[in-house]
This record gives structure tokens, C-alpha cells and sequence, in this order.
């Protein structure tokens, strides 16, 4: 077998267990684990097309997020609409909105391009917070019990949810996998080095960085439309909440921004942490996220190129060693 | 209805003079450092911590307790300096940005465990005055800060401009590589400008006090704003964080007033967007 | 080749979490220790007021205990498992969650906010547990089987709000304010609604962002609407900046703090004399009853301070959940659901509330239960109408 069917064979391997993994898990301790590390590592994903293979740090994604999460909790409870549909609806409307939120914040370049990315997303979440006869305000609401409803995104038992989060985080990958080997692929790379380079090569850079906007943006929704079903509530503060924006990015970063299974890595290493760190010192407010800033830090400060990075200069190195 | 106006303009303008004391720090840092400090708001906490607690402990009043918090602050800028900054000066933007985010997050999480999310507020004997002329009133704690932050911006503006440190500063902002070539030591110039910005964030945490509670999560609000401004201002540009300030601050309490209780962010906000779409380079380009 | 070890390192991360997380599993329905949660924020902005109610949970458990516990399941104690819910709506999600699914419960009260306790209630709905509040949304009592509410709702608290304002002058314009969660929103729903009604006019109506830090613009605003009667919806901390702005202003107006921030010991605390005179509404008071009195005493004791409305009430809702578990002779939930809906005491701790007695109605309400008005005197609560639970007479300012 040669290398690459190998690796093909293994992710098939792996892709099995994943799918198995249910049979084996009891606790509804653990699916809430697994379930946010997939959620996440997905939500990573999609942000890493922008944020990774483009540079362009947004922290303002809970802004899609939450678009998606009440695009389809309206539709759903005002229209009786299936939040399958509602979950590509979500992605629509975040879609669209990336066109003028691109347009606003694109004209900044670096740090300024993240807060007004921020700004973004709270003002966002300012909007829904005011206008209660539109969606609820700031008391949000809980989705209808429905008890076992498939249909409606609604199930008994946690490993529907799994799997749901499973898809949407293949779904990422496969997204991720085809743009990073396209023409596209290479464009945003060029444009993330250098956007002034890029542009004088006759890459269309805004093009480019409006569609992948675009892309990212849609996916993220999505995840806002699965974790309102999971968790049947949304409120203002729950949808657009900024730790989703950083935890986009903070996935990414840790575990490797521009690469495949960066996202992915970074989510497992990140959550499994913080499910270690609740089972031995229970939910204290702040615990978790100083353990994220110091691991953040330390990835800045000695390896910024996140775990993958790390991981392939480790084999690299290895290899050169290995060659007579 | 011109009595509701003046009023509005007069908290606004109030609470501005806070606003720029922290926004004054960031554009500093921006245009010397070429950073965006993310965790600017936690080193107002900070400020607002060691004042609470020398209030509570050695009964030092929030303004005296000034000499205190932005030396310690000025100390900590040059501490972050040297150990985190430096170290990343040369990377793209990538490090830089998650850098001061890492450290905001950090410094808001550590206060949250160690000192609780618990609201802290001190009551001043002049916590709850106010001057009142002609049907108007003017919150004497406020009208404090408004007065000593205007002060602080005074005397930075009289360092920037006349002072070799300042200079140097100010070259280094403007040009960094033809600095060096003139022979200014940038860390040293980044070092200080960090201190500095520090301090004048510290000195915001002092002057908040007397007014508005102390919690861990309290910089996030005054960050933002102080980015906006930053931003409206033109970046790198004191003047121009002051003013956007000031004016932030006005469209805040008239939006609150006009629009709604709720509505002071959204108006800021709006400022904001509306600046980024007609000249995002901001207002003093 | 390095996808393969990235992969397997990834996944033996998941097995690994997975393993360690199961521990969490479910402890059993202990043979003589009944098992009962307890949801409040003891951290976040709503702390001082959770962590009282703490207290007076623990308190309450030991009451029963000491009492001989559940006599029909042979003296069986109850078990009081906390949860903090960090005065969050997703934390409360999560929380709420976690405590049902990790421990055999047989019922829960919580959570202080009725924004915290909607969603709290709809867990337990799902998961098919009681769960038992003084919250006071009308929100709580809509569709749901699960949830009891013995003490009054929010609409009634508008209704007596209203009367009281009459009490003070002949023709109240009151400016309402309100905070923008559930607890305000449903508060001043029930305001505007009732208002023409009782003869009052609201000249003002105004939601502000919970957990502001300058009111002297909302202060202003309601200085130009020419109230001569300010009804503040809030909790806590912007209770107490609405009053020591209004002081700062020079604004002479009269207050009514309605529920919420007003009954709280720290209130008075943070505003002083000021506070002397103000009017406001309580599902319960510490001087509704003989045992209330006994109850206050007692907290005095350990606490320094009278135990506030919600805290007192969540102690008679704990003897009001040992009655139903004596009824239905079991710790099973939705028995013991059973029983809280056939609920009828009027006498004991199970039935400290004004009025006295309680008994649920289809849609898990107290068909007797009404608030109290109460007034500010002296540094204490006391409670000045309806005329029947008066217990002092009403100070004129």
C-alpha cells in the first residue's frame, strides 16, 4: 500500500470509530463533551477558512452564529418551519449579511479588521436585545417540547445530536479539504502572506476574500441553528456571545491556523481540558478560560504555528534526520 | 427640550473624559508600538482594584489613591513590555493581535477567580453630590474624573511635544526604521510608551471609582469603547482619541436619552460603522 | 503516516475524556436520603442575593431533618445538592442539566431571576422533574406540568403596585422603569395593562439594560415626563443606583422599588436613610406569620441580617415539597408531581405565605396566593396592605 492509501485507509478507520463511538458512550456527562467538541471543533473550522487560510482574524463570528440560531428558531416557532431548513435558511441570511459586514469591515486592514469585527457581532447582539416584538428581546425563548421529533431537529437522548455535530463537522472538513487544493485555495494563502503582493500578481483580492466571507460565514450560522436545537433556548446573550468568536479562533490558533485538522485539534485539546479541569475543580467562574489564555499564550510565545505546525516540523525534522 | 439636550451633553461629555483616558493608552501604544492593546480595559480593572482595596484597607480616597495605581501601572506597561511585547515585535500580525488578546483574557479570568464577579463599589463623600445651576446638574465624582483626565491628556500632549522622550516617541510612531537610524532605542521608547499608556488606564480605574463599581469583566465595556474611538480618531493619534472620545461620549447619553435607556451602545456603535463606511481612515486623516 | 498518529492521538483524547467524565454517572436514589437541587446565582451580578438564598436553603433542609424528615418513607432526609448558576441564562442551561442528569432528583427549586428559572423550568420539564419557584414570571405558569409557583406572579404584583400608588396621592402619574430581562418585562406588562384599570396614568415607560452603570440619563428623562411617581422595576444593584441618582438630581419625587432589589437587606444598607418611607411589593415578608417570625429569628441568629422575600419563601417551599413527598408516600418525581398538584395546606411551614394557605390550581399557581405591600421603616420591612396582612401602619413621608 502506498502512502496515501494508507493514510486514506487509517481516516477511514477512524471515520468508523467516530460513527461507532455512541455504542460505547453512556454518560450524558460525556456526549455534552463530545457534542461541544465536535459543535466547536466544526464552528473552528469554518472560521479558519477566513481566519486561517486568509489571515483575516475575525472575532466577530458569533455575529453568523447567531444569525443562524435565530433565523431558524423564527421560522420554527412563528412558521412551524423545520429547522432543517431553517439551519440552511440561517446560512443564507448569514450569507447575505457577510456582503455589507465584508464590505464595512474589510476597508480596515489587521487588528482594526477584528474590532470592527467585534463591533460587529455586538451590535448584533444590542439589536436583538432592543427589539422585542421582533424576536423576543432580551428574554429570548425556549423551543417548543416536542418530545421526539427528528423532523424538527428534536430527539430523546443525546447521540442523535452526536451525530447531527459529526455531519456538520465532516461537512466542514470536506468544505475545507476541496478550497484548500483549488485555485482558491492557493489565492487565499497568497492574499493571508500578503494582501499588497497578492493583489499586484492579479489575484482579485477582494473577490476573494468576499467569497470565502461568504463560505465561512454560512457554516458558522449552521452551527447556530444546531447548538439553539441542542440546548432549546436562545436569548441575545446566548446567540451572539463573544466567547463563540473567540473560541472560533482559539481552536484554530492552538491547534493550527491554515490547516486541515488544526480546528479539530485544537477543540480536543481545549475541551478536554476544560471537562478535566470541571471534573476536579467543578465550574468556577473563570478557571477554564485562564487555562485557554496560558495555553494561548504559551502557543504564541513558543510555537504560533499552533500544534500541526508543530507536529510537522517534529516529522520534518525527524525525516532529515532519517535521510543519509 | 434644550434643558434635556444640555443636560445629556453635559453627562456625556463626562463620562467621555473616562473614555479617553483609556482610548489616549491604545492609539499610544497603536501608532508607537504598532499593537493593538486587547487588554487595555483589564489594566482599568486593575486600577479600579488597587483603589478599591486601598480605599477599603487604608481608607485612602479614590483620587490620592492616583499616585499609587498609575506608578504600579506605569511599572506593569514596562513588565509587559519586556517580557510579552518584545517577543513578537517582529511576527505579522498574527501573534501580535493574539498576544494582548491571550492577556486580556488571562488578567479577566484570573480576577475572576481570585477576587469574584462580585460588584465592589466604594461610596465617597462625594459620591452622590452634584452642583446644580440654573436647573442643571453636574455629578461632582464625575465632574472629577472629567477634570483630571483632561489634565493627564495635558500634560502627555506637553511630553509628547516637548521633551526628547516624547519626540523620540513620536518619531518612532511617524517612522519607525528612520528613527533607529537617528539613533533611538525603540524598546526603550516602546517600553515607556506602554507605561504610559498603562498609567493613564490605571488613572481611569482610580477616577471610575468613586462612581461606578469595580467587577472583573468592567474593562470589556470601557475597551470597546475605547477602541471605537481610537478608530474614529485616526489611529496612532492622541488628539484625535480625545476628541472621538468626547464625542462618543455625547452620542452615548443622547442616545440613551432620545432613543432609549438601552440604547446608548447602538449609537456608538452606528458612529462607528457609519466612520468606517465614509472614512474609515477616521476622522483626523 | 503523521496523519495517522495525529488521528489516533486526537481520538484517544476523546476515549480518554469520555472515561474520565465517567464518573458522572448517576448516583442512585439512596435508600434513606432523598435527593433535592438547588439552583441559585451565587456568583455573578446577582451574588449577595443567591448566596442569602443558600443559606436559606441549607437552613431549610436541616428544619425537615430535624423535624423528623420524611416520615412516610421512614424518616428519609432530604439532601440539599447545590448548583451555581453564575446569574447566566447559558450557564443555568447547562447547569440545570448537569444536576439532573448526574443525580437521581427528586425535585428542584431555584433560581431567584425568572429569567434563569424560565429555562431551568423547561429542563425540568423535559427531564420530567417538579420543580418548585417564587419567581415571579407569568411566563412560568404557561404550558408547562412540571413547574409550582405558590407565591404571587408578577401581574399581581403590577396590580397591587398601582393600588399602593394611590395610597401616597389622589392622582399618581407614574413614570415606570424597568429592567429588560423577564422579571421587568412581565412586571411592567402587567403596569401598562392594568393601569387605566386602577385609575392611574403611566407617563412614562421606559426599559433600561439590566446591570447598567449610569442612570442619570434615565433619571433625566424621567424628570421631563413630569411623573410624580417613579416605579422601578429592577433588582439589586440598579435599584440602588435609580435611588441614589434621583437623590443626586434633587428630584422630588416619590418611589415605588416594587419586588425585586427593594426587600433585600443590602438595599437599605447601600441607600441609607433614604430609603425610609419607600414603598414596594413582596410575595413574602418576614412578618407574614408567627413561624415566619420564628424563621427570622432564627436566620438573624446566624446571618446578621432578616431573611428577605425570596429566601423565606424558598424555605416554605421546601416544607411545601416534604408535605407532597408525604402525600405520594415515594421520592419519585413525577409522583411526587402528582402530589404537589393536589396540594392544600394552610397550616405549618408548608403554608407560610400571606394569606396563609396553599393549594395549586390546574396551571400550578397558588389560588390563594397575592403579594404584600411593604414599606421601609425604621431599617426594617414591614408590611403595610392590603389591610388584612398589615402588620404595621403605613408611614406617611
Amino acid at each position: 500500500m502506498n502512502f496515501s492509501a494508507r493514510i486514506n485507509a487509517v481516516l477511514a478507520v477512524l471515520l468508523a470509530a467516530l460513527i461507532a463511538l455512541p455504542l460505547a458512550v453512556t454518560s450524558n456527562f460525556a456526549y455534552d463533551i463530545l457534542i461541544r467538541i465536535l459543535l466547536f471543533a466544526f464552528i473552528g473550522t469554518s472560521w479558519n477558512l477566513l481566519g486561517g487560510y486568509a489571515k483575516q482574524f475575525s472575532l466577530g463570528h458569533a455575529a453568523f452564529f447567531g444569525l443562524g440560531a435565530y433565523t431558524s428558531s423564527l421560522l420554527q416557532i412563528n412558521y412551524g418551519v423545520s429547522p432543517w431548513l431553517g439551519m440552511l435558511a440561517g446560512g443564507v441570511v448569514a450569507m447575505l449579511a457577510s456582503l455589507p459586514i465584508g464590505w464595512l469591515c474589510f476597508r480596515l486592514r489587521g487588528p482594526y479588521f477584528t474590532i470592527a469585527t467585534i463591533a460587529t457581532a455586538q451590535v448584533l447582539m444590542l439589536v436583538f436585545l432592543k427589539f422585542r416584538d421582533f424576536a423576543w428581546g432580551a428574554e429570548g425563548t425556549t423551543m417548543p417540547n416536542l418530545g421526539s421529533a427528528p423532523l424538527m431537529m428534536q430527539f430523546e437522548g443525546k447521540a442523535p445530536y452526536y451525530y447531527v455535530a459529526l455531519g456538520l463537522l465532516l461537512l466542514s472538513l470536506v468544505v475545507t479539504f476541496y478550497i484548500s487544493r483549488s485555485r482558491t485555495g492557493y489565492y487565499l494563502l497568497a492574499l493571508g502572506e500578503d494582501q499588497d503582493a497578492a493583489e499586484a500578481v492579479g489575484i482579485d483580492v477582494p473577490g476573494e476574500k468576499r467569497n470565502i466571507f461568504m463560505v465561512s460565514a454560512f457554516l458558522t450560522a449552521m452551527g447556530g441553528t444546531f447548538y439553539v436545537q441542542y440546548i432549546y433556548f436562545i436569548d441575545p446573550n446566548t446567540a451572539f456571545n463573544f466567547d463563540v468568536s473567540i473560541k472560533a479562533a482559539l481552536v484554530s490558533i492552538v491547534g493550527g491556523v491554515g490547516t486541515l485538522f488544526g480546528p479539530l485539534i485544537g477543540t480536543v485539546l481545549l475541551e478536554t481540558t476544560a471537562a478535566l479541569l470541571q471534573s476536579w475543580l467543578g465550574n468556577q467562574a473563570g478557571v477554564q478560560v485562564t487555562v485557554y489564555a496560558l495555553i494561548l499564550m504559551a502557543i504564541i510565545l513558543w510555537r504560533p504555528t499552533g500544534i500541526m505546525g508543530f507536529a510537522k516540523e517534529f516529522l520534518l525534522r525527524k525525516k532529515l534526520r532519517a535521510t543519509p | 427640550m434644550l434643558e434635556t439636550v444640555t443636560q445629556a451633553v453635559i453627562n456625556g461629555l463626562l463620562i467621555g473624559g473616562i473614555y479617553a483616558l483609556v482610548s489616549i493608552g491604545v492609539t499610544l501604544i497603536f501608532g508607537v508600538v504598532k499593537i493593538v492593546n486587547f487588554a487595555q480595559g483589564e489594566f482599568v480593572m486593575i486600577g479600579m482594584y488597587i483603589t478599591f482595596f486601598l480605599a477599603t484597607q487604608l481608607g485612602m480616597d479614590p483620587i490620592v489613591s492616583l499616585v499609587v495605581s498609575m506608578p504600579v501601572l506605569f511599572v506593569i506597561g514596562l513588565g509587559v513590555q519586556h517580557f510579552l511585547i518584545r517577543r513578537v515585535l517582529g511576527l505579522n500580525d498574527l501573534p501580535q493581535i493574539f498576544l494582548t488578546f491571550a492577556l486580556s483574557l488571562l488578567i479577566l479570568n484570573v480576577a475572576l477567580m481570585v477576587l469574584t464577579p462580585n460588584y465592589r463599589t466604594l461610596h465617597t463623600s462625594y459620591s452622590d453630590a452634584a452642583l446644580h445651576f440654573g436647573g442643571f446638574y453636574v455629578p461632582v465624582a464625575k465632574l472629577i474624573a472629567f477634570g483630571v483626565a483632561m489634565l493627564l491628556s495635558a500634560i502627555l500632549w506637553v511630553f509628547l511635544h516637548t521633551t526628547d522622550l516624547g519626540r523620540a516617541m513620536r518619531a518612532a510612531s511617524q517612522n519607525r526604521d528612520v528613527a533607529q537610524l537617528m539613533g533611538i532605542n525603540p524598546h526603550r521608547v516602546f517600553a515607556v510608551a506602554l507605561g504610559i499608556a498603562l498609567a493613564l488606564a490605571g488613572a481611569a480605574g482610580s477616577l471610575l471609582m468613586p462612581f461606578y463599581p469595580a467587577y472583573p469583566m468592567v474593562g470589556q465595556v470601557f475597551v470597546l469603547m475605547a477602541f471605537v474611538a481610537v478608530v474614529l480618531g485616526t489611529l496612532g493619534n492622541v488628539m484625535g482619541a480625545l476628541v472621538a472620545s468626547l464625542l462618543m461620549g455625547i452620542a452615548e447619553s443622547l442616545g440613551i436619552q432620545f432613543i432609549g435607556a438601552d440604547s446608548g451602545l447602538i449609537v456608538v456603535f452606528l458612529l462607528l460603522l457609519i466612520t468606517l463606511a465614509v472614512k474609515p481612515s477616521g476622522l483626523a486623516a | 503516516m503523521r496523519q495517522q498518529r495525529r488521528k489516533f492521538l486526537k481520538h484517544a483524547g476523546q476515549a480518554a475524556a469520555a472515561a474520565l467524565a465517567a464518573p458522572y454517572v448517576m448516583r442512585g436514589y439512596a435508600a434513606d436520603t432523598i435527593n433535592i437541587g438547588g439552583l441559585y446565582p451565587s456568583t455573578g451580578s446577582m451574588a449577595q442575593i443567591g448566596q442569602a438564598c443558600v443559606v436559606a436553603a441549607k437552613m431549610a433542609v436541616e428544619m425537615v431533618n430535624n423535624a423528623g424528615g420524611v416520615k412516610a418513607l421512614g424518616g428519609a432526609k432530604l439532601n440539599l445538592i447545590l448548583s451555581d448558576v453564575q446569574s447566566d441564562t447559558t450557564v443555568t442551561r447547562t447547569e440545570t442539566d448537569r444536576l439532573i442528569s448526574g443525580n437521581k432528583l427528586t425535585a428542584v427549586h431555584g433560581c431567584y431571576a425568572s429569567a434563569l428559572t424560565l429555562i431551568a423550568s423547561e429542563v425540568c420539564e423535559r427531564a420530567k422533574v417538579p420543580i418548585i419557584t417564587g419567581s415571579s414570571s407569568d411566563q412560568l405558569n404557561k404550558g408547562r406540568h412540571f413547574t409550582f409557583t405558590p407565591f404571587a406572579r408578577a401581574s399581581q404584583f403590577a396590580k397591587a403596585q398601582l393600588q399602593m400608588s394611590k395610597l401616597v396621592g389622589d392622582k399618581p402619574k407614574v413614570a415606570v422603569v424597568f429592567e429588560n430581562t423577564a422579571f421587568g418585562t412581565s412586571t411592567s406588562n402587567g403596569l401598562k395593562e392594568l393601569a387605566p384599570g386602577e385609575g392611574v396614568e403611566i407617563v412614562m415607560f421606559e426599559p433600561y439594560s439590566a446591570g447598567f452603570t449610569d442612570a442619570g440619563p434615565l433619571i433625566n428623562k424621567v424628570k421631563a415626563s413630569g411623573a410624580n411617581m417613579l416605579f422601578s422595576v429592577s433588582y439589586l444593584n440598579d435599584l440602588i443606583l435609580i435611588v441614589r441618582t434621583v437623590k443626586q438630581v434633587g428630584l422630588n419625587i416619590a418611589i415605588n422599588g416594587g419586588s425585586g432589589g427593594f426587600v433585600i437587606p443590602d438595599f437599605y444598607k447601600n441607600v441609607g436613610k433614604a430609603a425610609e418611607g419607600l414603598l414596594g411589593v413582596a410575595h413574602w415578608n418576614h412578618d407574614v406569620s408567627d413561624l415566619a417570625q420564628k424563621l427570622n429569628d432564627e436566620y438573624k441568629k446566624r446571618t446578621g441580617e432578616f431573611i428577605f422575600e425570596y429566601a423565606g419563601g424558598l424555605v416554605a417551599q421546601t416544607f411545601m415539597l416534604k408535605e407532597a413527598m408525604e402525600r405520594a408516600k415515594s421520592a419519585d418525581p413525577v409522583k411526587v408531581r402528582d402530589a404537589l398538584a393536589a396540594l392544600d395546606v394552610s397550616s405549618g411551614y408548608a403554608a407560610m405565605a400571606p394569606g396563609g394557605k396553599v393549594k395549586f390550581g390546574p396551571d400550578g399557581k397558588n389560588v390563594y396566593g397575592h403579594p404584600v405591600g411593604v414599606q421601609w421603616q425604621n431599617g426594617d420591612l414591614v408590611s403595610v396592605f392590603p389591610k388584612e396582612d398589615a402588620r404595621k401602619p403605613l408611614m406617611k413621608s
